[in-house]
């Protein structure tokens, strides 16, 4: 650039200056506008949005698809055209060369004018530089198809080099303008809509709890205790003689972990190391990750604060856990399976009668398996008070139609206690009604309406 | 009296002069994209501000991370609100500084004089992108560990050097708890430091050589 050219630029400037404006107050005003408009916009996300909750490292999850911060998603889905030897090259060569080139742009674009008109080459270059980032990031983030998503990369192209580039001449005046602006609304509204799509998808698929509050994490550690450990340790922790359970021989004998000396001499952080490591030499299998175990470090986490909230006299709960998980009947009401007997078996049953345990094929977590389910099918009959399923919790052994003896229920002959049998006697008696709503219509007595047993 | 308090503190200070020479400065007719630097400058003052506050319950330890986390979101008064600004604050700033580099690609106001405006800016993009990825670790959860190990491994492929880059990203062989560490210097002190100095140069090149005027179809 030579010197007679600097001299009219900074002429041109002056000259500019003189016609301008001051900085105090007509640029500020604008300035603090803007940033007063951000901060209403980021306390309006952080209150109505939040942050999304995510669970505890856990590094032995491998199925975990892992998803860098949206602004950096467009490397990653780039990255996916350079697979093995070649992935070098997406991941270092390019993005240094454009990074080299971004920040040396001044020495190199050596073009003395700067007026879109005359700079098409620069304008349509980092135009399409930006389609491709934006299409890059679609592709990734929604489910939209790849087609879908180039043409709108190409629409935020066209739309920056048009709004940019006014020498168009079948576009001048008012028609520029609503062009511009419709193409811009079609644009966000395409690129919410599916985006929106994408993240009610992804809610439905997956179904990751993650708690916060002390009584959120009670209830999810109940029901992960209630299923992994109820067929050992009873429901209420209370332990004794282990039989019927796959996996450990009938008669060890576990000790209390309700304990109140259990409770005083074990702090939260062994009981999770005692969850996650087990103790194999005793038959208390492991339940981390890193030692074969299925459970995660943050599930882990919860049974420990639903043992500690549930079981220690010195825990404080919190007022909105206290309710009683399983609500009493009142008289003449009929329970039904969604409210009071799927919550029983739950806690008391489920623990072994489900996928992969020894139970006689009685699967029963699901309304159909309750009934249908079981070797000795049916287990439970309308109306009949000498269903299989009422008689062994009764404490009757039975022998089923291979001649083998089904035994008492829970196997380890300490029975449930007696509300939870009159559930399951009430439940038969008037017919095995599903739904709340079913088991009212079947209520005799008038009683204020009967779901309405709350648990508080 | 206080036009006496103003003058004695005026002669001292030089107010007066601040205002001229910061405030009362003439500039070429602008229009609202040239509110987007200074609106990267709010967002970083912002982000400095919910960042140091966070410091207070945050501790950069593998097993303490998660739970300080849920510790400032559930027991610190407000400060859901305080890490639910600096969460959104960090994409939003990203967002902001990249737009604002692309109307001064635009506008052309690289152009003589403005070339090392634009160089030290672009050193000031890249840095924004490096606190996005070093904060985005420090929560340890399940999204900030995966993403990170996926991250570096990237920075692994590189011929030759790869093996070095990985270990020193990770700070060991693994993502553990030297790369957080790590990650958590860099967050707070390194790249902060480096952010303000450079914003320094930036604004008063920007004082110096003045705001560019849009360019008419001469130019
Ligand atoms: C296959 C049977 C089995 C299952 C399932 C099981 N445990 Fe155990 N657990 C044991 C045995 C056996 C012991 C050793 C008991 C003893 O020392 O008396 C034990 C010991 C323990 C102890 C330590 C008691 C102590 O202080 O030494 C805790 C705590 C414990 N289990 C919790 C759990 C939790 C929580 C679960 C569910 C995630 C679970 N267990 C599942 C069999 C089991
Ligand atoms: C410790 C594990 C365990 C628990 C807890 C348990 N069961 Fe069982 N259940 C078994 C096993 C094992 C069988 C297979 C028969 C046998 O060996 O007794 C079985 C069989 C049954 C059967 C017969 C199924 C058939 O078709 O043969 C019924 C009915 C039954 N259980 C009901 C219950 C109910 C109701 C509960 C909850 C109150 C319960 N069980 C809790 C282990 C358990
Ligand atoms: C932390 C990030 C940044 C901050 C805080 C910042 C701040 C500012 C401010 C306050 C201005 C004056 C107002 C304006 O023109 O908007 C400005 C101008 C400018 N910035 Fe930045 N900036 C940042 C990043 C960048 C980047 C990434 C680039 C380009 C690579 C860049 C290049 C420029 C240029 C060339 C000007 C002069 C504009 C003109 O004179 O018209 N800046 N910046």
């Amino acid at each position: 650039m030579n010197d007679e050219h600097k001299k009219k630029v900074n002429q041109k400037y002056e000259e500019q200056l003189q016609k301008g404006e001051r900085f105090w107050p007509d640029a500020i005003y604008k300035d603090l506008l803007v940033s007063f408009a951000l901060f209403i916009l980021l306390i309006g996300l952080a209150t109505f949005v939040g942050v999304h909750p995510e669970p505890k490292v856990d590094p032995t999850d491998a199925t975990y698809v892992p998803r860098p911060e949206w602004y950096f998603l467009f490397l990653f889905e780039f990255l996916k055209y350079f697979p093995g030897e070649l992935e070098w090259v997406g991941a270092a060569v390019i993005p240094g060369v454009l990074v080299m080139a971004l920040m040396f742009l001044p020495l190199y674009d050596k073009n003395p004018f700067r007026h879109n008109s005359k700079r098409i080459f620069a304008v349509g270059l980092m135009s399409a530089i930006v389609s491709g980032i934006v299409t890059l990031t679609l592709m990734a983030a929604t489910t939209m198809s790849n087609l879908v998503a180039v043409i709108l990369g190409v629409l935020v192209a066209a739309l920056m080099f048009f709004s940019l580039y006014k020498e168009v001449p079948f576009l001048q005046g008012a028609v520029r303008k609503a062009v511009l602006w419709v193409m811009t609304i079609a644009l966000v509204g395409i690129v919410g809509v599916s985006y929106q799509q994408t993240a009610a998808m992804a809610s439905d698929e997956e179904e990751v709890h993650v708690a916060s509050s002390i009584a959120e994490k009670m209830t999810l550690g109940q029901d992960l205790y209630s299923i992994q450990c109820v067929e050992c340790h009873g429901p209420d922790g209370e332990g004794g003689e282990i039989v019927g359970v796959t996996g450990i021989e009938d008669g060890t004998f576990v000790k209390s972990i309700s304990s109140k000396d259990e409770m005083y001499t074990r702090n939260d952080g062994s009981l999770f190391d005692i969850v996650s490591y087990g103790q194999p030499n005793l038959g208390m299998p492991p339940y981390g990750g890193s030692y074969g175990g299925s459970l995660s470090p943050s599930e882990i986490e919860y049974i420990v604060t639903f043992m500690r909230y549930t079981w220690d006299d010195r825990a404080e709960v919190p007022a909105e856990a206290a309710g009683a998980a399983i609500p009493a009947l009142a008289e003449g009401e009929v329970p039904s399976y969604e409210v009071h007997v799927s919550a029983v078996t739950k806690r008391q049953c489920l623990s072994c009668h489900r996928e992969g345990k020894e139970n006689n094929d009685y699967l029963m977590d699901t309304y159909a398996g309750i009934l249908d389910g079981g070797i000795n099918a049916p287990n439970v009959v309308a109306g009949d008070m000498n269903s299989i399923l009422l008689q062994t919790i009764q404490g009757v052994e039975l022998s089923g139609n291979d001649g083998e003896i089904i035994h008492v229920m829970p196997p380890n002959g300490k029975p449930i206690k007696d509300e939870y049998i009159d559930i399951f006697i009430r439940w038969v008696e008037a017919g095995m009604p599903e739904t709340a709503d079913d088991a009212a219509a079947l209520s005799t007595e008038v009683v204020p309406v009967a779901e309405e047993t709350p648990s508080e | 009296m206080f036009k006496n308090i103003y003058a004695w503190l005026d002669e001292r200070l030089g107010f007066d002069d601040l205002y001229k020479g910061l405030l009362d400065r003439p500039e070429p007719h602008g229009n609202w994209w040239n509110t987007l630097g200074s609106a990267s400058l709010f967002l970083f003052v912002m982000q400095g501000v919910t960042g140091i506050f966070l410091t207070v319950y945050y501790t950069p330890s593998p097993d303490h991370a998660y739970d300080s986390i849920q510790y400032i979101m559930n027991g610190v008064a407000f400060g859901w609100l305080i890490r639910g600004i600096h969460h959104w604050g960090a994409s939003l700033m990203v967002l902001v500084v990249f737009i604002h580099m692309l109307r001064t690609f635009f506008s052309a106001s690289y152009k003589y004089p403005r070339e090392l405006t634009w160089i030290v800016g672009s050193l000031l993009f890249l840095l924004t992108l490096g606190m996005g990825f070093t904060g985005y670790l420090l929560p340890f959860n399940q999204r900030a560990y995966w993403a990170t190990v996926v991250a570096t491994n990237i920075g692994g492929v590189v011929p030759g050097a790869g093996p070095f880059i990985l270990r020193a990203l990770r700070g060991g062989t693994d993502v553990s708890a030297l790369t957080l560490s790590r990650f958590f210097s860099a967050h707070i002190w390194m790249l902060p430091a480096a952010l303000a100095a450079l914003i320094g140069v930036h604004l008063y090149l920007i004082m110096r050589h003045g705001e560019s005027a849009y360019p008419d179809a001469d130019d």
